[in-house]
């Protein structure tokens, strides 16, 4: 659980997450809507990734992300979105373990 | 990615047959707490209780529960809305028949309770209603 609540104690994560509600997006739709590399941007979704709120999958050259939340990590994303708090005391920016590209 | 292992693909229905398990387990234990340790209404609660928390544990994992796109016919986006409104109307209506089950009144409690629950599976039922009456764009 902590790992929750740290991927969602981050803006753009939150934000990433936010898109994903939408419909399932690529990894280059999703690093369009954010100005960070694209190296921050597949450290996010690892964090995303590693905490069960996303789901990637492979389609040809394109990873595909989806929405992987139950409905209480749903609500919480949305308590946090609404009185935006950060729940840990980390700084915000992951630092990435590779630079390999997701797109 | 890769094809999951036989002892993955067994884990939904081991965990399928302890939750029926629990399931009874907790309904033969109140029966038979039932009326010499616990009153009838105790007894009545107990069980409503164990019900509601079962359909909203279910529920909170539907939108989790995601299938390949690679094997999914109809439109991703709309497969994930479906799930998440499924996901939040029976979690919404369990914990809605949970709470009725603790606070109101055994004789309120007794019709709220199932009106609550019956309200959200028909929601759920008019959105697929709705989905599969809708024509496919081409």
């Amino acid at each position: 659980m902590s790992n929750v609540f740290k991927a969602i104690a981050d803006p753009t994560r939150r934000k990433v997450l936010q898109l994903l509600q939408q419909r399932p997006m690529t990894a280059g739709d999703l690093a369009d809507h954010f100005d960070v590399s694209k190296p921050t941007m597949s450290a996010h979704f690892a964090v995303l990734m590693n905490a069960g709120l996303i789901d990637a999958e492979k389609q040809g050259r394109t990873i595909t992300y989806r929405l992987r939340m139950s409905v209480l990590e749903e609500a919480l994303l949305g308590f946090a979105q609404t009185f935006g708090i950060s729940m840990t005391a980390e700084p915000s920016d992951p630092t990435p373990t590779s630079t390999s590209d997701n797109s | 990615m890769t094809a999951t292992p036989p002892r993955l693909q067994r884990k939904p229905i081991r965990d399928a047959l302890i939750v029926a398990g629990l399931l009874l387990g907790g309904s033969v234990l109140i029966s038979a707490l039932s009326p010499r340790y616990l009153s009838h209404d105790l007894a009545q609660r107990l069980f409503g209780i164990m019900v509601g928390t079962f359909v909203v544990v279910n529920a909170n994992a539907v939108p989790k529960a995601l299938t390949p796109l690679a094997n999914m016919r109809g439109d991703p986006a709309a497969e994930q809305s479906m799930r998440r409104f499924v996901g939040w109307c029976m979690t919404l209506g369990g914990a809605g028949y949970v709470l009725s089950w603790i606070f109101a009144p055994i004789e309120i409690a007794d019709t709220l309770a199932p009106v609550i629950l019956f309200a959200a599976v028909l929601l759920v039922l008019t959105r697929i209603a709705r989905c599969r009456l809708r024509p496919v764009r081409a």
